[in-house]
């Protein structure tokens, strides 16, 4: 028993040694309070902007938003802001988001949301957006569970279209 | 149990290559690590961003131990704990109806469900048999000593 763990004392210790000694930006980054809305690298995400629930109802209620749904097709499907666009990160990352940008209408405003500020879908998703070039992409960090809180419209269904 | 030594040492080599393999890739990506961490929803960010730090290396200097043989049998029993926890883990995501990538291969990673938890546990068995494989060295002698 002393051999195993002093051999695994030696292997755990070793792994934190140089996982925080070889990362030390990163948890400087981390105590600044640089992913508080998820770990996100700074440098990727310059040019997203975070929105709150007033900002995104305004956008909503206006008619100048493109809500797009970063949460399963299953999450989607029981509720979401009518109207919004379905677009799973993990379907996302996959590949496929030519052809989704492109029937973005032009002149709408893009506003990604997740289920809340614990899911770091969406704003991963607006980096993966904007690297397809589109500019002014925003996230809304409340994301549904603000959304429905707050006692705004919703819809059902998996009919996107 | 595999007593064969040549099938033993394949083992080896396929799992310590593959932790290895799954070590280094989220070694250079620690910040993807910790939002696939974070996508589980069980930690706070201080523990996913600790874990996304150290178990990336945990798994590849243990796959390395394993695959080199030094600390062979420890190595082995680490990586039967650590399989034996993504399985729970991804059962417990599971259940809880969560829909989120494995984080097992950084960017090369899949979906968490029943043909991870298979192969998963297709793993755990070859490294048990490694763990198990050397008289005196077993769970019972090595923890038990």
């Amino acid at each position: 028993m002393k051999r195993f763990f002093s051999e695994a004392g030696f292997i755990a210790g070793l792994s934190v040694v140089l996982g925080l000694a070889l990362h030390v930006p990163i948890i400087r980054q981390f105590l600044a309070g640089d992913f508080a809305h998820g770990f996100t690298a700074r440098g990727r995400g310059p040019g997203i902007i975070l929105i709150t629930l007033a900002e995104a109802e305004d956008l909503f209620t206006g008619g100048q938003g493109f809500f797009v749904d970063a949460r399963s097709r299953r999450d989607y499907s029981a509720g979401h802001i009518p109207a919004a666009k379905n677009l799973p990160f993990e379907e996302a990352k996959g590949g496929g988001l030519k052809e989704f940008t492109d029937g973005i209408p032009p002149g709408k405003t893009l506003v990604i949301y997740c289920s809340g500020e614990d899911c770091p879908a969406g704003l991963t998703l607006a980096v993966l957006l904007k690297n397809q070039g589109l500019e002014g992409v925003r996230v809304f960090m409340g994301g549904w569970e603000e959304w429905m809180a707050a006692g705004l419209p919703a819809e059902r269904g998996n009919d996107q279209e | 149990m595999i007593k064969n030594k040549y099938v033993l040492f394949a083992f080896r080599l396929i799992i310590g290559g593959l932790f290895i393999y799954a070590g280094v890739i989220k070694i250079a990506d620690p910040l993807g690590f910790a939002r696939d961490i974070q996508n589980y929803r069980i930690l706070p960010p201080q523990a996913c961003l600790f874990i996304a730090l150290a178990l990336p290396w945990f798994e590849a200097l243990s796959g390395a131990f394993l695959v080199a043989g030094i600390f062979k049998q420890t190595s082995a029993w680490l990586l039967s704990f650590l399989l034996a926890g993504f399985i729970v883990l991804v059962i417990i995501t599971m259940a809880r109806g969560l829909d989120v990538d494995c984080g097992c291969f950084g960017k090369l990673s899949r979906k968490a469900d029943w043909r991870l938890i298979l192969e998963d546990a297709l793993m755990l068995f070859m490294v048990l048999e490694v763990a198990l494989s050397s008289p005196g060295r077993r769970i019972s002698g090595s923890l038990g000593r």
